[in-house]
């Protein structure tokens, strides 16, 4: 009988899981330039869901009727990094807690990856500013291209740049992200 | 019956003494009415640059909350040059640990994520008034992030016990 219950419980979860992953990937690869700004935009709370887009020298992230613009020359620094996150969302998560027999930290098994974009950037008074978003994978990348061409610095590049050039001057590789 | 008066008295004393010995033991505040935020430093241990960020922003958030001070400056303001009673804020990684959160998640042990950090709270000409090492952990629930978030709370709280914008005894 208990083991009866510990399959049907199971079976639950899993399915349940499932469902929930596939959702979560269907989402995830839906829109180009969805973004979560996940700290320190000025005027944004943090954890606030958008659109993000590099136009005309403008960083431009637009949430809920609302929007929030960098000057793209002001940015000192842009970095790109990888992350996971739980596929499933934090209510579900929760919930799964309750389930038998500790069922529910299988759900904690499946992750998937996104992409952080890391900018600094200095406002009218020299005051250091820092911004961090949440990207889907793949999706930093073309961001931070698409500022570099308009004008933003990058330590990375500036780094690479140097080591590549110092050695007696040889080789010309400049290699970029 | 003056053996027990005796005692009674006695005791009556040493819980007077307990209880004012608090009051004297607490800390004079030092007078500070603006604190500057320098840029965390990782030159000795490799930190993610999200890591780096997420730091100092929460640490300037968490100042402005509840750190006691009128203005919070950030790293390279020039507002901060005319400011009376500055305090600069340095900050050094000393150590760092990234966990997982899978791990804790599905072991609730392991994974734990930790960052310690060499605080030192200077006058402007660079006069040592407060050094401390201070621990962010995220040991049960949420993202790597959160450690962060723990850190800046405590030296918060390291400032808002040291530091005051009227110098008293608090």
């Amino acid at each position: 009988m208990k083991r009866r219950k510990f399959l049907v419980s199971f079976a639950m979860t899993l399915t349940f899981t499932g469902l929930t992953v596939c959702s979560a990937n269907a989402q995830q690869t839906s829109k180009h330039g969805n973004a979560i700004a996940l700290t320190g935009l000025p005027g944004v709370k943090d954890n606030a869901k958008g659109t993000l887009t590099v136009e005309s020298g403008k960083l431009h992230f637009s949430y809920a009727k609302k929007s929030s613009d960098l000057n793209v020359a002001d940015i000192e620094d842009v970095v790109t990094g990888e992350d996971t996150q739980a596929s499933v969302g934090k209510t579900v998560s929760n919930l799964s807690m309750a389930a038998p027999y500790g069922s529910g930290r299988f759900l904690a098994l499946f992750r998937s990856k996104f992409d952080t974009l890391t900018l600094r950037y200095r406002d009218d008074n020299g005051a250091l500013h820092g911004v961090i978003f949440a990207l889907p994978a793949g999706g930093a990348g073309p961001i931070k291209k698409d500022l570099l061409a308009q004008g933003a610095h990058t330590a990375v590049v500036e780094e690479r740049a140097a080591v590549s050039t110092a050695p007696a001057n040889s080789s010309s590789k400049e290699q970029k992200q | 019956m003056k053996r027990y008066s005796n005692a009674i008295l006695c005791l009556a004393v040493v819980a007077v003494a307990f209880a004012a010995s608090p009051l004297s033991a607490q800390p004079v505040k030092a007078k500070a009415s603006a604190i500057q935020v320098e840029m965390i430093l990782s030159d000795e241990i490799k930190l993610p640059a999200e890591f780096q960020i997420s730091l100092y922003e929460n640490l300037v958030r968490q100042l402005e909350k509840q750190g006691g001070f009128e203005h919070v400056y950030r790293d390279g303001d020039r507002r901060a040059a005319d400011a009376a009673d500055l305090v600069v804020l340095h900050s050094t990684v000393r150590g760092f640990k990234q966990g997982s959160e899978r791990a804790r998640r599905v072991t609730t042990v392991a994974g734990a994520t930790s960052i310690t950090i060499h605080c030192e709270f200077k006058s402007p000409d660079g006069k040592v008034l407060l050094e401390k090492d201070v621990n962010g952990k995220v040991r049960f629930f949420g993202g790597n992030l959160r450690a962060t978030y723990d850190f800046a709370k405590k030296t918060a709280r390291v400032a808002h016990d040291n530091f005051s914008s009227s110098e008293h005894k608090s």
